[in-house]
Formats: C-alpha cells, structure tokens, sequence
C-alpha cells in the first residue's frame, strides 16, 4: 500500500484581501435570497494532482517559483486542506519546512532544542539523549547557553537544521534547507541528509531550486507547473526536461526584452555570439565530440589596446565548466566592427544544455564587457554510449582501460 | 469533546513546552520576574480598597480588601486567559503556516500560562489570610475544581474568539473592552451577597427581581467569585443556586465553541 495517495487534489484561492463586514453581510443576504452574488477571482494552486509514493522512496518536487511547490507540501503536512480531492498519509509525517520556525530568540540555544523539538513532536526523553549530539552537530558548544537573539544569522540556522535532522518520523518533507550556512555546513548537512535517506530508508519529500541536488539525492522527480503534474519519473529525465523548458524561458525572456544597452558598456557594443558545426553552418546544436566554432562579434566605441578574451562554458544553472582565454595574444582595436572566433576541435561536453559567457577586457584586469548566459546550445548525440554517460557526469574523457593478471601471461587492451 | 481531551493528553509535552516559553520569554529579562504577574491584582485590591473607603460596600464581616482580592484572582486569570486565548491563534501565525498539530493547543497553552501566574497570587492570599487570621477549611479543596471550572469558561470564550480573530483582528480589540465592562457586571468589586440582599430580599426592581437575580447568575464568573469567597475565606459550600444558570449557559456554549473552532480550523494556514 503506497504511503503517500494524492488524488485529484485541488486548491483554490480567493485573490484580493478579507472583505469587510458589510461586503460580507450583503454577501450573506444575497446568498440567502438565492441570488447569484459576485465572485472573488480565484486562484488555482494546485489542479487536479494525482500521484503515489511507496514507502522508501526518494521523491524530489521541482518547478519554478509559484508552482504549487509548498501549496503541495502543505497538504502533505495536513497544515491546509484541499478545496477539491482527497491526501491520505499512512504514517507519522514530519515537516522540516524553513528549518528554525519555532526558533524563539529570547531563549537559549539548548532551550530552543527543547522546545523545537516539543513542537516537532519529539519526545523529551529523545531529544535528551540525542541533546549532545545536536549541539556537536550545530558546532555552537561555546554558544549553547546564550540566548539566541544575540547569535549570527548563520548560527540560528545552524541550531534549527541539527534540530530538525534529530527528527524521527516515517515521512520526511524537507524545503529548501539545504540551502544553509557557510559552505562547510552546507556539505555537513548535505552528508547528513544522504545519509538519512540511504541508510535509514525514509520516505522523503524533497522540494529545492537547486536542480543538481535534487537529481543527485532522488530516484524520482515530480515537476509542477501551474498547479500541475508536468513529468513524473527518473530524476535524470525529468531535471533535464527541467532545465530545457528553464532554458526556453530564459531565451524567451532574454527575446522579449528589447533592452540591448545590457550589452552595451562604454567601451564596446556586444552584437553577438554565434556557434558553428563542422559544416560551418550557424546552429545552435553541436554533435558530441566534433568540431565546433564560437564566434563573437562585437562594435569598438573607442580604440581599445592590449586586449584579450575569455569565453566559457557553464550549465544552465551556472556550474562553470570551462574557459578558455586568449592572454598570450593581445590585439588593439580601433573603432568599429570586429570579430573574433575561437575553435574547439572535439566537443568533449556530454549531451545536455550548455550556456556561453564571454569577458573582454586587458590581461591586467581591466574589464570591457562581461556577460554570462550569451547565448544557450545543445550537444547532441546518437551514440548510446554518450547518452547514456548524461547521468554519470558533464565530460567524456577520451580513456583507455588497462587490464593485468599476474598468474596470466597475456594482457588485455581494451580501448573505449 | 472526548477527542479534544485524549489530544490534550498526547500534546501535554508540547503545550508544557510552549507554556514554559511563554513565562521565561515573558519575564527573562526583567528584574522583578514572576512577581511582576501579582502586581495587577495587587494594585487593583489597592485602588479598590481605597475607592470603598468613599462610597462605602457591606462585606459580612469579612475584611474588604482580602474579599475583593480572593475576587480578583479568579477575575484576572478568566480575564487574562481569555484575552490571550483570543489572539494565541493570530500571534502563532509562523508555527500555523509550517507544521500541523491541533489548533487547540494555542488556547489551552495560552491557559495554563496563566495558571501559572495564578498560582503566584495564591501566595499573596495566603499571606493576606495570614494577615487577617482567617484559617483556611476543609472546603478550600472545592477550590481545583472551581478553578478548572474557570478554565472551561476561559476556553468557551478563547475557541470561538480565537477562531473569529483569524478572520477579523476586530476581536481582539472589542474583547478587552466587552471584559472589562463584564467586570462590573461581576462581584468583583463588590459581594455576590449585596446583590442578593438588593435583589431578593429587598426586591428593588418589584416583581422582575428574581428573573434580573437569573440572568445576574447567568454570568458563570458571579458564582465563580462567590464560591472563590466562600470557600477560601467564610468556611462554607459553594452556593450551587447562584452557579447554575452559568453552568447551564456554559455547558451548552462550550461543545458549540469547541466545534466552531474545529471547522475554522482547517483554513487558519490559508487566511492568517
């Protein structure tokens, strides 16, 4: 029996604010005289989802801001109730949503482990015997007994994810919390939380805008869109679906907008970055591991000496991968029209959604124009055995395997 | 109502933790701390005593300052728990949005709060008892049970406030003042018995006097006060007559309260 049935769930909102007495009286009247009265516009939050989870899996919820995300979330947690349809939860369910809510800042921290953990509805006797190893967790011993209000931001947070991490329950439903803390926490917290869900076979709900981690830390996604269930599957599958239609808005965006002065600095007007396949054809779809051209062009307003470029190559949610500048070769330019192109020989980028950021300026620092997101291409590839490395990485790497046996006169070469 | 009761027992920890929250942020960073909570019925038993000096109020023999104190006391907690039931709901609005446990906890936290600030003032009776060589009597063990009776009333008003709050902050204004005005229209300030003397036995308002006694008595907080008085202070039973009505009233208001809440309840997370 799944843990989790969602079916036909359906949540609607009124826009506008609580009326006034009088709106609502004259209302009332005109309900009871049977006459049709005016409506609020509505909102739909969610519309019509249907889904299931079994126990032990690892579910991610993607989609943009305003989706229904958390809208869903709050159901699950029982904290709202749908307009339309039905959730039925078999099991203790335990929401870690905005880690620190119930972070009081006039106590302590040791008396806010108790009584976050009082309204987590964790017994006191566990949080007891677990107490040392949330302080240990929270890295603030020295701080403990020192009323919250007077911590950093950072320490606050800190205090509310060791809480939430104590937690024991059959569901867990974690928003946005990775997302704390310096960057060594961060890590902690990501380890901490991979290992409750590979080591303690929880159910777990996990809603982030950081695509990566989603993918990495589940088996399967849910992405919604406008209150519905857009894809529902493998979390590769789906977070690249993700990044595609992310992408088709960016460049949509980026279309509509007709503000070109963002590509215009004082020393020059950026005019385009264009890509070409190894039939110099302009496109923006390059096969893996074969040629391919980028060439920017841009207008000089000024005579420009000593410079050099810099083009990179970074994911759609801006993981730089690469970059490569042309330091050892400065040019001077005088006003006017130029272009410049820069040629890779084998594409070793794995199939996926790539994005260009272009940097001009002098080999001492001095920036004529930086942009990132220029201009977005796909790398495509029939080859199955490219594809199919999409989910292990970004790169292929040209490798070679090497087998020995001592007790075997004859080596093996293999090649890939 | 038997569910609301298995909820109070699951949740105990939880509303114990929120309570103790309430207190400590309450008074962390005051000298005076818990003391602070005697000053109200302390300064009002003061202004009282001295107002009574001018106007002049039969009492029965009994002082009048330790019998409008033992009057305050229930007053104030019915009348701090109520205001504060009242907006427990608005003033959690964080914790409502982020997790899910009955709704009635706030109320009920908002109460034993109190209690605990009530339990304060006692020391301040029995130091006034001390004063005046009254003993207490064995009929002091009616006073638990009067005091959960209070609770009961405290809880009808908070559910059915606290729910309404949410949609309309109106409450939480008008409350304070409709309470205070409840005040006079309770012995607080005067004895239940200079009521009965006017009402019942000098029939001042002719033959409606004993209908007006009623609906006196229909206000739970006239026969809390009295009993409170008679129980601590005169050695004698509660006078079940003057409770009745209220506790009719209250037993039909309560269930209605309670479950007006529980079906306000599943959109607080939406409108607050």
């Amino acid at each position: 029996m799944p843990i989790i049935e969602v079916k036909h769930l359906t949540k609607e909102y009124n826009l506008g604010a609580v009326t006034g007495i009088k709106d609502s009286l004259r209302h009332t009247l005109a309900k009871l005289q049977g006459k049709d009265t005016w409506q609020r516009e509505r909102f739909k939050a969610l519309d019509d989802v249907n889904f299931t989870i079994e126990e032990g899996e690892v579910v991610g919820i993607i989609g943009h801001n305003g989706a229904g995300k958390s809208t869903l979330l709050k159901h699950l947690a029982n904290i709202t109730k749908p307009t339309r349809g039905e959730v039925i939860v078999r099991g203790s369910i335990a929401p870690l949503i905005e880690v620190g809510a119930g972070v009081n800042p006039e106590l302590t921290g040791r008396e806010n482990i108790f009584l976050n953990g009082a309204i987590l509805g964790i017994p006191k006797k566990v949080i007891q015997s677990k107490l040392e190893e949330i302080i240990d967790f929270s890295e603030l011993e020295k701080f403990i007994d020192t009323p919250v209000k007077r911590y950093s931001s950072g320490m606050t947070v800190k205090l509310g994810f060791s809480i939430a991490t104590s937690l024991d329950a059959d569901i867990l439903i974690i928003d946005e919390v990775l997302a704390v803390g310096d960057l060594a926490f961060q890590r902690k917290c990501f380890d901490k939380m991979e290992h409750m869900i590979n080591h303690q076979g929880k159910t777990v709900l996990l809603v982030s805008h950081n695509i990566r981690q989603v993918e990495r830390l589940c088996s399967r996604v849910i992405m919604i869109d406008h209150g519905k269930i857009l894809a529902d599957g493998n979390s590769t599958h789906v977070c690249n679906l993700f990044f595609n239609r992310s992408n088709e808005q960016i460049k949509a965006n980026v279309e509509n907008s007709p503000n070109s002065n963002l590509n215009k600095t004082e020393d020059l007007d950026f005019k385009s970055v264009e890509i070409f396949n190894d039939k110099h054809d302009n496109t923006d779809s390059i096969e893996c591991l074969s040629k391919m051209n980028i060439e920017i062009s841009f207008n000089a307003l000024k005579p420009l000496t000593n410079i050099c470029f810099l083009i990179g190559i970074h994911t759609p949610d801006f993981v730089f991968l690469t970059a490569t500048n042309s330091i050892d070769e400065t040019h001077d330019y005088a006003p006017g029209e130029h272009r410049v192109a820069m040629s890779i020989s084998s594409m070793t980028l794995l199939p996926g959604i790539y994005s260009i950021r272009v940097w001009i300026g002098t080999p001492e620092g001095k920036v004529s124009f930086y942009a990132d997101n220029l201009k977005s291409f796909t790398i495509t590839s029939e080859d199955h055995l490219l594809t199919r490395q999409q989910e292990m990485g970004l790169f292929h790497l040209d490798a070679k395997w090497k087998f020995e046996s001592t007790n075997d006169t004859a080596n093996n070469d293999i090649t890939s | 109502m038997i569910k609301a009761a298995t909820n109070l027992y699951t949740y105990r920890e939880l509303i114990t933790a929120l309570a103790w929250k309430n207190i400590v942020v309450r008074y962390k960073q005051s000298y005076l701390g818990l003391l602070l909570a005697v000053l109200k019925p302390v300064m009002l038993m003061l202004i009282f005593t001295l107002v009574r000096s001018f106007i002049g109020i039969e009492t029965d023999g009994t002082p009048y300052p330790i019998l409008t104190f033992a009057a305050l006391l229930p007053w104030i907690f019915f009348q701090e728990s109520a205001s504060e039931g009242i907006n427990s709901v608005t003033s959690n609005a964080a914790l409502i949005k982020k997790i899910y446990f009955p709704r009635e906890v706030f109320p009920l936290t908002a109460m034993v709060t109190k209690l605990v600030e009530l339990s304060i003032s006692f020391f301040i009776l029995a130091g006034l008892m001390a004063f005046y060589q009254i003993l207490p009597t064995i009929y002091v063990l009616w006073v638990p049970l009067i005091i959960f009776y209070t609770m009961l009333i405290a809880l009808t008003i908070s559910f059915f406030g606290a729910a309404i709050n949410v949609y309309y902050r109106d409450m939480s204004q008008l409350l304070p003042v409709a309470l205070s005005l409840l005040m006079y229209g309770s012995p607080v300030i005067y004895p239940l018995s200079l009521v009965q003397q006017k009402l019942l036995n000098e029939k001042m308002a002719g033959e409606w006097s004993n209908h007006l006694y009623t609906l006196y008595t229909l206000n739970p907080l006239a026969g809390i006060i009295d009993s409170f008085q008679r129980v601590l202070l005169k050695g004698m039973a509660p006078d079940f007559n003057a409770l009745l009505p209220g506790f009719i009233l209250i037993s039909i208001l309560l269930p209605i309260s309670y479950l007006f809440f529980k079906r306000a309840e599943n959109w607080f997370a939406d409108i607050i």
